[in-house]
């Protein structure tokens, strides 16, 4: 096609999709000190290796730190959040209970 | 990955610091969703454990290769840039974005990530404008924010992405429905990104099938018609271009699929002993639907015998047990009119396959799940399951030559149907594009 065939001259409108720029925002929530006698949030998805990816965590993490409990939450599918209505307030509650959070997808 | 990111988000603004475990070759895919929720800073720690690893020394050796960076980002003081990311530059792309022949724009958009690997029809202003004719609605009407992006789907980019793909303007009112599908279906934006690689699988009803000459018939999932080419390849194209969606980055599907390009049909409705698929989804015959599905296998299968216990049983003793969600089955006219004209209906089929269809236990993924003792491996077990509140695991369409074959589609979860509204100068289009029909030499 370079040898002046097909050579006509062509102006093109752009198929990339404007978009509303996001406003970007900092993590607020101030990092821990340390882990001794904490409780740490485990978030578990449902894919297959959430789990035990997860469970070997636990287990190094109390090996390590004399942290004071472990919480698990397992999400009830990869394709959903937890914001969702139906979970958020389930959700909140856990969060409130942590002092810092763990996940996992497996992924 | 994008709502486990979603959570991850929420839990820091919830004032609880977290850290978040990606695979390596996902690192991509989490920090696009990040940003996109506009918290670049949230910190993931990439790790070796291969995706959806069963294997469980490999998981601990690959989590204790990173227990080190999980501890530090719970505990690292956040660092300014986290703390205060940099604002992104406002996009402001040109309207007009390039000049140039044939080869350099191919070249251009090529270039820019904004095909599909195939040459692309210049979007001019000239075609554009006639792609617009086929809709009543304005150019900067929005159809819809497309997830993950958020891009705009106004009416003037999807006539651009159309005319890109090949298509006509005629086909602008199912593309504009297809967009809506796309925003509102609650799998379309997993499905479209998932490392499944699942296809978006496009269904139209009703009488715009014939306007469009959507093949229904001999070769519908085969290519040469451009109905069924275009529809899905321009959909394609916006999913690339509105939606945002990057291969390797959001879409992390690992193999890849073919059906990607475009898999459109239409249902034979005609030569059907059945109730079309949008009829049976609560819609009226007279109305033109387009529906929506993911699978992300398809197969086809000669009939064992040509009566019903023959295609009943080819169905059932080809569906894979390792399919993940429904199972879509394409019956010919010839295999649908021997079903119904032996009193079969729809339902009848549905069920006699939910209850006949079986497996041996060891033959599904969950039996090499850990934990509790899962039985006998050979005892045979349901490969269908139902759950209140669950799509309809089953969906027939009649689609295809005379022939004695059957397509199995395995894969997704759920269809979505929209009703497909229609110009006022609807007619006159249909006519103006009418004769846009293969008509192959004598020979």
């Amino acid at each position: 096609m370079s040898n002046g065939k097909l050579n006509g001259q062509y102006e093109v409108l752009s198929p990339w999709a404007e978009a509303d720029p996001v406003a970007l925002r900092g993590l607020k929530a101030p990092r821990l000190t340390d882990l001794t006698g904490k409780k740490i949030g485990l978030f578990c998805n449902i894919k297959r290796a959430a789990g035990p990816i997860l469970t070997v965590i636990e287990r190094k993490l109390k090996e390590r730190f004399p942290i004071s409990e472990v919480s698990w939450y397992r999400g009830r599918s990869f394709s959903v959040s937890e914001q969702d209505p139906q979970n958020k307030e389930k959700f909140e509650e856990w969060i409130k209970g942590v002092d810092a959070v763990i996940l996992a997808v497996g992924d | 990955m994008k709502y486990l990111v979603y959570d991850t988000i929420f839990i820091e603004d919830s004032n609880r610091p977290t850290v978040t475990l990606a695979y390596q070759y996902f690192a991509n895919d989490a920090m696009s969703a990040a940003s996109s929720r506009g918290m670049p800073g949230v910190r993931f720690v990439p790790e070796s454990i291969v995706s959806e690893c069963s294997v469980t020394k490999e998981i601990e050796v690959g989590v204790s290769a990173v227990m080190d960076d999980i501890v530090a980002g719970l505990t690292k003081p956040l660092t300014a840039e986290e703390e205060s990311p940099k604002p992104k530059e406002v996009e402001k792309p040109s309207r007009i974005i390039f000049k140039g022949n044939l080869e350099e724009i191919n070249r251009f958009f090529y270039q820019r990530g904004w095909t599909d690997g195939l040459p692309i029809i210049p979007p001019t202003e000239e075609a554009v404008a006639e792609m617009l004719t086929g809709t009543d609605l304005s150019p900067d009407h929005l159809v819809a924010e497309l997830e993950p992006r958020l891009g705009k789907a106004t009416v003037e980019k999807i006539a651009i992405n159309a005319v890109m793909a090949g298509a006509l303007p005629t086909y602008m009112p199912l593309l504009i429905v297809g967009v809506k599908v796309l925003s509102t279906s609650p799998m379309a934006d997993v499905w479209a990104v998932s490392t499944g690689s699942w296809i978006p699988f496009w269904i139209v009803n009703g009488p715009i099938r014939k306007d469009l000459h959507i093949n229904d018939g001999f070769g519908a999932l085969s290519p040469g018609e451009i109905a069924n080419a275009t529809i899905g390849r321009a959909l394609g194209l916006i999913t690339k271009n509105i939606r945002g969606v990057r291969k390797g980055i959001e879409d992390m599907g690992v193999l890849g699929n073919p059906g990607k390009y475009s898999m459109v049909i239409a249902e034979n409705e005609e030569d059907s002993p059945w109730e079309p698929l949008h009829v049976e989804h609560g819609f009226k015959k007279e109305d033109s639907t387009i529906s929506l599905c993911f699978p992300n296998s398809y197969q086809q299968q000669h009939s064992y015998a040509t009566d019903d216990k023959g295609i009943l049983n080819t169905v059932i003793y080809n569906i894979t047990p390792g399919r993940m969600g429904m199972l879509g089955i394409i019956l010919t006219p010839v295999n649908a009119k021997a079903l119904a004209s032996r009193g079969w209906t729809k339902k009848d089929i549905k069920k006699y396959i939910m209850e006949n269809a079986r497996a041996p236990r060891d033959h599904y993924a969950g039996y090499y799940a850990g934990g509790e003792d899962k039985g006998d491996p050979q005892e045979s077990v349901p490969l269908f399951t139902t759950r209140p509140g669950q799509p309809d695991p089953i969906q027939i369409y009649v689609v295809g030559g005379w022939g004695s074959w059957t397509g199995l589609l395995s894969g997704g979860q759920g269809i979505t149907t929209e009703k497909i509204e229609l110009p006022a100068n609807w007619d006159k289009l249909v006519a103006k594009y009418k004769n846009v029909v293969p008509t192959y030499a004598k020979y």
